[in-house]
């Protein structure tokens, strides 16, 4: 059945059948359960992603409020984030915080639940729970993209990016700045106040660079971040007169990465791919402004090199075979902080076997992760595989089954007096399935999964979000289910979208039957949550509205009122015009019912709140 | 059977209760509060026990419950339940309470506030402003209350104050007057105290220097016991004992006894006992959770207190009159994080659990332990009247 020659290039490759069979074997094995464009609509990454099945956005609140995803019951540690296919890290406390990820550069984000296997992955790539990927933005001519922003709470921002094309260089460049007052209205109890010291400005600016060298493909990017915000910190009973936090913290964040990949028309190929990090953190509790503070002054700083040589065998046309290799060296500096300096090397190899043909496809991965941290060595094993089935025009199914770790950050081991140096990674095992059907008009994705969490630990809010407290209950059971039913329908120059969203998730702690907690849902987990979303376009014109919708949670695991956090739902309005030239604007009105609520506790979200877009394109 | 007997003897009571028209009791604002009902024959000489809960930092789920006697009730959210008007609750991390006459003071850190209820029907009396309230204690007039934050006197209106000597101020304690409710001044006493007793006209403070132990540029725990002349209210002595200071019970018989926490590495958390002249001795290394019952000190301590993965070992013990005695007591699953003494011996063990859901109370009576109850987060300190 192996037609294709074992030369090392394929002869047909410059025909169309080749490139075909190219392209098929070269596609992801299992498609991403969300994808959303991302430019010239939310300003904010975590904005487009918060509308996933599956996902539960834990926002802060504010602009400068941070802003994780847990998915499906899977703390934000199992949730990789991949710029370019190169994971974002921070092995201080694993934690990516989405507010700072600006839609401006990236062109769309996609959710993987189940193994995204394609050729010529990173190690890394097949380490996590779940995966967000995040792709930049291509130039594909000379342009300038020029946005400026203003709205509620004193926030402005405005960008500029650049796109210049050469023969065999592609060049995009971008800057953007933001400041944002964040005074916001928020009840306390039964009067009203405003959020304070919740302002932020950040700046950000990349590069990047690609083209052809050698057959294959190259890019180089250069990511810089700079921030200074406050931490509002939790709303609670203070004293008149004292503050509830003065807390700032200053971010600096550089990453340099890049890589080169070779064309897959060959028997052999190979991809190299680096990444340098820098990221740079000094908190203050500001204790001169606020007695009630404890008076840390704290800096931070870490670094991390990383390489990954993956390569892939194309056996025949429709067998691969990929063997991948990551090196990792992180290093944390602090002052006084950790019982040692944490440093950690990590290893991470995998061996992947995929079967792609036109209506079907298959994939198993193992994966060795090895860990060696002061003291310690964590090893651990993570099996996947996972199928693509298409019977029939209409329809398609996909299954997986995995188990994958993560491992204890920094902070989990060794941040003094809460650190632990024996604790166990957390394990994941996940077993899920899609089940799509299209018509013209109309598709529809379920999906039921089940997840089993061992050993795992709860980041949960102190008195700063800077701070955790890190809880390990043990042994958590999910069963859910994520639905989408997607319609679209034009008329003359009308477009009109529609989207609605439902899942439904049960994550049970079974830690321990003695305990009180046996048998009921993990904090923040809510039973049901959804969203509906329409969008019509007419000649220069859009409309848009969502409502989203999530159940009552718990910020404990007990069904006590004291924990009881109430359903909330927000709506979100959108219009846009075209005036040509290139000129754009974008009005957006978000929670256009000035719903109050509260996604984590204590921490309370903005009302009602404006912003104009108005983006000039050339 | 034991219950039906109590049962109907309580009928009985009742029944008794409503045939006596001629002294009938003012019935208390509270008596509408129902909890579960605790078996609590053999407890005797006192009215209520309380039970704070700390509450987990930043969640403002600092509660109050009460085991009342008259009926066996323990009731939780007590606070709440009895002050609506205080829409906020109690706060954030309670982190002591002592009964004065019929009063309930409630040193609540992390909101600044000290709460002072009624201990007959747990409504509030007054609240008062203190930075970082710690512990409590008492004299005939006047509440002492210490704070992380002394030097109040640098602070100006708006609370701003010199940053470099905020760094690492040096604590305080707060006078209150008891019938005013006001503060009536305050003296400085080591870095971040902690416990405190009043004894024979003099205070003795613990000083833990638990901040300071992460900060620059000592990384030192605090090691003295400040002890202020109550008549003059300044410090008249500072004595050395061992590093991180955090309880002081008298025994009212002239020994003051030091419960000390160590380093968490190198140096043991231990018993002190101060005497009469000055003179300090140590009783015994491991003692995390101690409390005094009448002239006896009932300690706990972890064997394994420097490991940070072996479970912890408990051994208990109590110490009188400078002298440790062997306690017997089984503690089951139960880890300790708090324990009071009751009038008649039993011994009331706060279990914190997880530090982050509902913990629960348990009650021992001769060393065996009688029932557990559910209480608020962190359940820690308990004053009775």
């Amino acid at each position: 059945m192996i037609t294709v020659s074992w030369s090392l290039c394929a002869q047909e490759a410059d025909t169309l059948l080749a490139s075909r069979v190219s392209a098929t074997r070269d596609a992801p094995v299992t498609r991403a359960a969300e994808e959303a464009p991302l430019q010239g609509g939310q300003p904010l990454v975590a904005d487009a992603v918060r509308r996933f099945t599956g996902v539960q956005l834990k926002d802060y609140g504010g602009a400068g409020g941070l802003k994780t995803v847990n998915v499906r019951g899977l703390g934000s540690e199992h949730v990789g984030v991949f710029i370019d296919g190169l994971l974002v890290d921070n092995a201080q406390n694993m934690q990516v915080d989405l507010g700072r990820f600006s839609t401006e550069n990236f062109a769309s984000v996609a959710l993987y639940n189940g193994q995204k296997s394609r050729r010529l992955q990173t190690a890394k790539e097949y380490a996590n729970g779940a995966a967000l990927y995040l792709e930049p933005v291509r130039p594909e001519r000379d342009a300038w993209r020029i946005s400026v922003r203003g709205g509620s709470f004193l926030t402005g921002s405005a960008a500029l990016q650049r796109h210049k094309v050469w023969k065999r260089l592609r060049l995009s460049a971008g800057a953007e700045a933001l400041y944002s007052g964040g005074r916001y209205p928020y009840p306390y109890f039964d009067t009203t106040l405003f959020r304070e010291n919740s302002d932020i400005r950040s700046l950000r600016l990349e590069s990047r660079l690609e083209g052809e060298l050698a057959g294959g493909e190259w890019n180089l990017a250069l990511y810089a971040y700079g921030s200074e915000r406050g931490f509002p910190g939790p709303v609670i009973r203070r004293a008149t007169g004292f503050p509830f936090s003065a807390e700032r913290q200053a971010d600096q964040d550089a990453f340099l990465q890049g890589g080169w990949r070779s064309g897959t028309g060959c028997i052999y190929s190979a991809a190299v791919r680096f990444k340098l990090a820098d990221s740079y953190t000094h908190y203050n509790a500001h204790a001169e402004k606020n007695p009630m503070a404890m008076p840390y002054d704290l800096r931070f700083r870490q670094q991390s090199a990383y390489l990954s040589v993956a390569q892939s065998l194309a056996l025949g046309s429709r067998w691969s075979l990929d063997l991948a290799t990551d090196a990792q060296r992180n290093v944390l500096h602090a002052d006084r902080t950790y019982s040692v300096e944490p440093r950690r090397t990590t290893l991470t190899s995998v061996l992947a076997g995929r079967y792609t043909a036109e209506r079907f496809r298959a994939a198993a991965h193992i994966l060795w992760q090895g860990a060696w941290d002061a003291g310690a060595c964590r090893g651990a094993w993570m099996p996947s595989a996972s199928l693509h089935w298409e019977p029939l025009e209409w329809l398609e199914l996909e299954a997986y089954a995995r188990r994958s770790c993560r491992l204890p950050s920094f902070n989990d081991l060794y941040y003094i007096a809460i650190g632990n140096v024996n604790l166990r990674p957390e394990y994941a095992g996940q077993v899920g399935m899609d089940l799509r059907m299209h018509t013209k008009h109309l598709s529809l994705r379920v999906s039921p999964y089940y997840n089993q969490v061992a050993d795992k630990i709860l980041a949960l809010p102190t008195a700063s979000q800077f701070r955790w407290s890190m809880l390990n209950i043990g042994l958590v059971d999910i069963t859910g289910v994520d639905s989408r039913l997607e319609a679209t329908w034009a008329i003359g120059d009308l477009n009109l979208g529609g989207t609605l969203r439902y899942s439904f998730q049960r994550a049970l702690d079974h830690s321990d039957p003695g305990k009180q907690t046996y048998g009921l849902q993990i904090p923040y987990a809510p039973e049901h949550s959804g969203s509906a979303h329409v969008r019509a376009e007419w000649k220069v014109w859009s409309l848009e509205w969502e409502t989203s919708v999530t159940g009552p949670r718990w910020s404990a695991t007990s069904t006590s009122a004291d924990y009881y956090l109430p359903a909330w739902s927000v709506s979100d309005l959108s219009l846009g015009k075209g005036f040509g030239h290139g000129l754009s604007a974008l009005l957006r009105v978000n929670n256009i019912f000035g719903a109050r609520y509260q996604i984590v506790k204590g921490y309370p979200m903005p009302g009602t709140s404006f912003s104009l877009t108005l983006t000039f394109k050339v | 059977m034991k219950k039906a007997f109590l049962l109907f003897f309580s009928g009985l009571l009742a029944f008794a209760a409503c045939q006596d028209p001629v002294n009938p009791e003012i019935p208390s604002k509270d008596a509408d509060l129902a909890g579960e009902a605790m078996d609590v024959s053999g407890l005797s000489g006192f009215n209520k026990l309380f039970v704070l809960n700390e509450g987990q930092m930043g969640s403002n789920n600092a509660s109050l419950d009460m085991l009342r006697l008259s009926d066996g009730n323990y009731i939780t959210g007590v606070f709440k339940k009895m002050n609506p008007q205080e829409a906020a609750g109690l706060g954030d991390v309670g982190n002591d309470i002592a009964v004065a006459g019929d009063e309930v003071w409630i040193a609540v850190n992390n909101s600044g506030i000290v709460e002072v209820l009624s201990a007959k029907d747990e409504t509030e009396i007054a609240a008062i402003q203190v930075p970082m309230p710690r512990c409590l204690a008492f004299d005939d007039k006047y509440a002492y209350v210490t704070s992380w934050n002394g030097a109040v006197a640098v602070y100006g209106p708006d609370w701003s104050v010199d940053a470099e000597k905020s760094k690492n101020p040096k604590g305080a304690v707060y006078r209150i007057d008891r019938s005013t409710k006001q503060v009536a001044g305050s003296v400085e006493v080591g870095y971040q105290p902690e416990g405190l007793a009043v004894y024979n006209g003099k205070l003795y403070v613990a000083n833990s220097g638990g901040i300071s132990s992460s900060l620059p540029p000592a990384y030192s725990y605090d090691n003295t016991v400040s002890i202020i002349d109550l008549a003059s209210f300044s410090v008249s002595k500072t004595l050395e004992v061992e590093i991180n200071i955090q309880k002081v019970w008298s025994d009212g018989t002239g020994n003051i006894y030091v419960n000390t926490f160590g380093n968490y590495y190198s140096v043991h958390s231990g018993l002190w006992c101060i005497k009469a002249d000055d003179s300090v001795a140590k009783v015994s290394d491991y003692a995390a959770y101690t409390a005094i019952g009448g002239n006896t000190v009932y300690c706990f301590g972890n064997e394994n207190e420097f490991s940070y993965s072996e479970p912890a070992n408990w051994k208990a013990w109590k110490c009188r009159n400078g002298v440790k005695e062997e306690w017997n007591i089984q503690l089951g699953d139960i880890a300790p994080y708090g324990l009071t003494a009751l009038p008649d011996g039993s011994i009331i063990i706060a279990d914190a659990g997880d530090f982050f859901n509902p913990g629960k109370v348990s009650l021992f009576s001769n060393g065996v332990m009688k029932w557990t109850v559910p209480a608020g987060v962190c359940p820690a300190h308990f004053a009775i009247w």
